[in-house]
This record gives structure tokens, C-alpha cells and sequence, in this order.
């Protein structure tokens, strides 16, 4: 699954390319056609996918009794109260959850970066023995640690803290982590690194210097793929952290909507709390959405 | 003189700049050694351990060699979470990969580099929808006055609307299918980018002989992802056989066991039950068939490239 290419062939093949000459060009290389049908059957997959967000925002913002009538019909006068409701039982989530998942994800950027320099660039006798054990745990599916791991964090009297939510995540980022960006800078080129060498750079500044800027877009696509996985977690949360401490997916899984709010519209009021527990993964992936596709792409490829 | 002085004290300095490297490689991989070793292996060897004792997660532990085991085996619940599971893997893993396939083939083939982007962004996009909301969704869309069954009634089949998750006979079929058309956007990126890496002469090439579309889908774009289809395969078949938070949130394994898995068993076993030895003997063997089937994928892939 290396799929470091050498620029080599790719410059030989354009070379080639526009050897061959321009008779017979085309922008792109000569596949069949499939455009129209392929926009076509493009858009009704799209269409198919959106309709539970569809569903969930416009229910959002209609009444139980108007959701009966017609589940996909779009509402007469919008309820901007059920967002009203919604937030005043689970809006109390979010400042802990951003709190857990922003710096459980900085900080596997900064442990990741640090241990794949360490991986790419020094010298040290047991360095393929502790790759492999890292390496080794993207064959150990979560599952099996996930009782002993609650297990252990009980015995660490972290229960109910953010610090029990927070080390695991950090533990369970790193094997993805250094896999994909050992190979990002080993395949720095050398004489950057010399050249750094040559003015006296030690590792230390190697690495801030070179290897944290070169490997960037790779680590913020992975930091990425992070916010989206942490941020959705259910399981280990629902465990960990309960009642007024509960991350935002286990707080509008176990909602209750305030008692005051019309009975009628409860799973409307629940709608509203999901559609704005969406919204900080909606604004990522707005603002970084090219980090999004190229990168989870070149992540893949390194793997 | 100067040579017999320079000699060791290049030699010192040598291996004092060999001590510093390991120094400076202990400093890097510190924090995620320890993290691993404690979070992620340190467990790992406790779930091993625990499955060969009976214990209620307070009192010490009782070591009773594989008595666990023998009783995971002969759980008629157990038996049925397996065949369960089995299920679920051979449906769930084609529908999680082929329509993602599907979807990437045809943004590969469009023309417009511009119009690739877009639809990639538009299938991108649904990542916002944490996986829980999705689940939730679901069940409401399968509930009894849900919008399938409201569809059902305007065409006039009453006769078959249901509450797809409380049947029996329907439950198991409608948490696979769930997440309809199934197109994933990390599956899909993936295969693109698969895609895009095909040499263009091999293309090319083909459109020469007069490769029509099909034969050009299934002699060039199809061999030449198969590192793509290995990873998703092997990344697919975990993911559905460690899906917990659909049936734990959805059906709790019933009506009935319909819908139990080992994971979910597992859960119960030890979260709900106390019965954390016996809790871990089902994770353990659900550990080692996962690892078996992944080997076993590896190899027959790698055989046939």
C-alpha cells in the first residue's frame, strides 16, 4: 500500500505526452463520454443521500402534528422556538465538548508529528520494533480495549472527568497518526534537512522548522478526520461522562426536551438539537473543504 | 601527534552525538509510547486476561481458565449473535463499498475537472451529520408512523407497513439497510484518488484498441484499484462487526435476539450484567476471527494481483 511515486515517470509520461503530438489532444485522456448520464444518476445518489438531512432540518423547524400530516412537506410558518427548546436542553454540552475534542486533536498533532520525525529521520537501534507496535494497534479494533479501557479509567478515578474522555483519545489517534505522516517525511527531500544541518540545526529545529510546515496539509486532514470521529463518538462518552458532564452526541441521544415545550412537538424539538449539534461539523467542513478531499485522499494513499 | 589526539576525540565525539540521537528519540516517541502502552496495549492484555477469570469488576478477580469460553460456546444467544453478525457482514461490507465505487467511477469519468470537485464536495458534505443523529433518524424513518410506511399507505399497501425495527422477521434487514444509497465520502475519496492514479498511457492505450466503457471499467478501472477495494474491504469488514451504537441505540438486540451481535453482547455481558470475564471471552473470540478474516483477506487479495 506505498504509493510514493518518483516524479520521474509522471514527468516522462508528459514529456511523451506532447511528443506524441497535438493531433489527436484532448484535455483529459480519452475515456468513453459518460457525462450526461453520469450528471444524472450523479444527482439522484445526492438527492437520495440528503433526504434524512433534508428531513431532520425542515422537520426542525415544523410542529408534531404538521410532521404527521406530510413528513416531507416544507413547513408553513418556520417554529424557531424548537432551536429555543433544543438549545435550552442540551445547549449546556457543548463548551466541555469542544473543550475535550479540540485539545485531544491538537494535541495527536503534536504527539504524531513528534514520534513520525522521530520514526523518519533519527537513528536508534529498536526504531523498527516500536514502529511495529504502534503500527500494530490499527489491527486492534476498538472494541476489544473498550470495557477494559472503562475498566482502567474508573481505577484512574478519571470517571466523570474530561481527562477520561481526553487520554483515550489521545492513545487512540496516534497509530493512524504516525503511520501516514512518517511516510509524509521520509519523503521530504534530503537536502532540506542537510542544508538545515549545515547552518547547525539540531532535530529539534529540523522538525519546526522543516518537517512540521511540510507535513501541514497532511496533519490537518488527518486533524480533521479527527474532529468528525471524536466529536460523533458515542459509546466511550456515554460511559465516561453522564448528566451535566455529557458530551454533546450522548446529550441529544438521552434528550428530554424542557417541560415546559409543547408535548405535541417533542421529536420536533429533538430534530431542532440535532440539527444544531451539526453545526460545528457543518462550519469545518464549509471553511476546509478542500482540506477535506485532497486530503483524505493523500491519507489514505500513505497508509 | 595531532592524528593520535584527533583520532578518539572524533570517536567520542561520534558516539556522544550517537547518544544524543537516542536521547532526542526518546524525547519524541515519549508521549505517544506512553499513551499507547497505557491506554491502548495495557487494556488490550486485560481483556485477555479477564476473559480467563470470572470477576464483577470490584471484588479480585477468580481465575477460572477457559470456563468462559466454554460457556460463550455453548450460548444458544451467543450462537445467534454470530449468525447475526454473519449476516450483517455479507450484506453490510458489499453495500458499503460497491455504491461509494459506484459514485467515484462516475465523478472519474466527467470531463469538467471543475464539476469532479463539485460533486465530490456534495458527497463530502454529509460528513455533518454526526453518526448518532443519522442512527436517530433512521429510527424514526422506520417507525410506525414513519415516512416509509406513509409512502406504503398512499400506494395502497397498507398491508405491508410496519414498525421495521419491532418485527422480528424485519428488524436485523433494516439496521443493515440503514444509511440508504450507502455512499460513504471516505470511501469515495478513496476510490478517486484510486482511480486518478492510473497511468494515463493505460487509458489511453485502451481507448485505442477500442476498449468500450464496460470492458475498460472492468479490465482497467476495477484491477487497477484493488489495493483500494483490499483497504476498504478490510476496513469495512471491522467497522461493521464493531458497530455498536446502531443496535445499542436502535433495538438492544431485540425484539427477541434479532438484532444481537457478539459486540453488543459483549457490551451487555460486562456493562449491564456485571459478567465481566464472560463479557471479555466474547470479545476475545470476536478479536480473533476479525484478525483471521483480515489476514485471510490480505492473502487472497495479494494472491490474485
Amino acid at each position: 500500500m506505498t504509493a510514493t511515486t518518483t516524479p520521474t515517470p509522471l514527468a516522462a509520461a508528459t514529456a511523451a505526452e506532447t511528443a506524441v503530438g497535438t493531433a489527436a489532444r484532448s484535455p483529459r485522456p480519452r475515456l468513453r463520454d459518460l457525462s450526461l448520464p453520469a450528471n444524472i444518476v450523479l444527482a439522484v445518489v445526492a438527492l437520495l443521500s440528503y433526504v434524512p438531512i433534508y428531513f431532520m432540518v425542515n422537520n426542525a423547524l415544523r410542529t408534531g402534528p404538521e410532521m404527521q400530516v406530510a413528513p416531507f412537506a416544507l413547513p408553513s410558518a418556520p417554529r424557531w422556538e424548537n432551536f429555543a427548546f433544543a438549545w435550552e436542553a442540551s445547549g449546556y454540552a457543548y463548551p466541555q465538548t469542544l473543550l475535550i475534542v479540540s485539545v485531544s486533536v491538537l494535541g495527536i498533532a503534536v504527539t504524531t508529528l513528534a514520534s513520525a520525525y522521530a520514526f523518519a529521520r533519527l537513528r536508534f537501534k529498536e526504531k523498527e520494533i516500536w514502529f511495529y507496535t504502534i503500527f500494530g494497534l490499527l489491527l486492534i479494533p476498538g472494541f476489544i480495549t473498550l470495557i477494559p479501557l472503562y475498566v482502567q479509567i474508573v481505577d484512574f478515578g478519571l470517571i466523570g472527568t474530561p481527562w477520561g474522555l481526553v487520554l483515550p483519545y489521545l492513545a487512540g489517534g496516534q497509530a493512524l497518526g504516525v503511520v501516514v505522516l512518517r511516510s509524509a517525511i521520509e519523503s521530504i527531500p534530503e537536502e532540506l534537512f542537510e542544508a538545515a544541518k549545515l547552518d547547525g540545526a539540531g532535530h529539534l529545529w529540523q522538525f519546526v522548522s522543516i518537517a512540521v510546515p511540510l507535513a501541514r496539509p497532511l496533519v490537518i486532514a488527518l486533524a480533521l478526520l479527527n474532529v468528525v470521529g471524536l466529536y460523533g463518538d458515542y459509546v466511550l462518552p456515554s460511559l465516561i461522562l453522564q448528566g451535566e458532564g455529557a458530551t454533546v452526541s450522548v446529550a441529544i441521544t438521552g434528550f428530554t426536551p424542557p417541560a415546559f415545550s409543547p408535548n405535541l412537538d417533542t421529536f420536533n424539538i429533538q430534530l431542532a438539537a440535532f440539527t444544531i449539534a451539526s453545526v460545528p461539523i457543518a462550519i469545518l467542513v464549509l471553511v476546509l473543504m478542500r482540506y477535506f478531499v485532497s486530503g483524505l485522499s493523500q491519507s489514505a494513499v500513505r497508509l | 601527534m595531532s592524528a593520535a589526539v584527533a583520532a578518539p576525540v572524533r570517536r567520542s565525539t561520534a558516539a556522544r552525538r550517537h547518544v544524543l540521537e537516542r536521547l532526542a528519540a526518546v524525547g519524541f516517541l515519549l508521549p505517544t509510547l506512553a499513551l499507547v502502552l497505557v491506554f491502548c496495549y495495557f487494556p488490550a492484555f486485560r481483556a485477555g486476561y479477564t476473559s480467563l477469570t470470572r470477576w464483577d469488576g470490584f471484588n479480585a478477580p477468580e481465575w477460572v481458565g477457559l470456563e468462559n469460553f466454554v460457556q460463550v460456546f455453548a450460548d444458544a444467544d451467543f450462537r445467534q449473535s454470530a449468525i447475526n453478525v454473519a449476516i450483517w457482514t455479507l450484506f453490510g461490507v458489499p453495500l458499503a463499498i460497491i455504491p461509494s465505487f459506484i459514485v467515484a467511477e462516475l465523478i472519474f469519468r466527467l470531463r469538467s475537472d471543475r464539476l469532479q470537485y463539485v460533486w465530490r464536495a456534495i458527497f463530502t458534505a454529509p460528513l455533518i451529520i454526526p453518526p448518532v443523529v443519522s442512527v436517530l433518524i433512521w429510527q424514526f424513518l422506520y417507525g410506525p408512523e414513519g415516512p416509509i410506511n406513509t409512502v406504503l399507505s398512499t400506494l395502497g399497501l397498507e398491508s405491508l407497513t410496519r414498525s421495521w425495527i419491532a418485527d422480528p422477521q424485519f428488524a436485523l434487514f433494516a439496521l443493515i439497510f440503514l444509511g440508504f444509497p450507502w455512499v460513504s465520502a471516505f470511501n469515495v475519496l478513496i476510490f478517486y484518488s484510486g482511480l486518478k492514479a492510473i497511468p494515463r498511457e493505460v487509458i489511453e492505450a485502451s481507448a485505442l484498441d477500442g476498449a468500450g466503457r464496460w470492458r475498460q471499467f472492468f479490465t482497467i478501472e476495477i484491477p487497477l484499484t484493488f489495493g483500494q477495494w483490499k483497504l476498504l474491504l478490510v476496513l469495512s469488514i471491522i467497522g461493521v462487526t464493531q458497530n455498536l451504537t446502531t443496535p445499542l441505540l436502535l433495538t438492544g438486540g431485540g425484539p427477541g435476539n434479532s438484532t444481537l451481535t457478539p459486540v453488543l453482547y459483549m457490551y451487555q455481558g460486562a456493562i449491564t450484567y456485571g459478567n465481566y470475564g464472560f463479557g471479555m471471552a466474547v470479545g476475545t473470540i470476536l478479536f480473533v476471527v476479525v484478525l483471521a478474516l483480515s489476514i485471510f483477506n490480505m492473502r487472497i487479495l495479494r494472491t490474485s494481483e
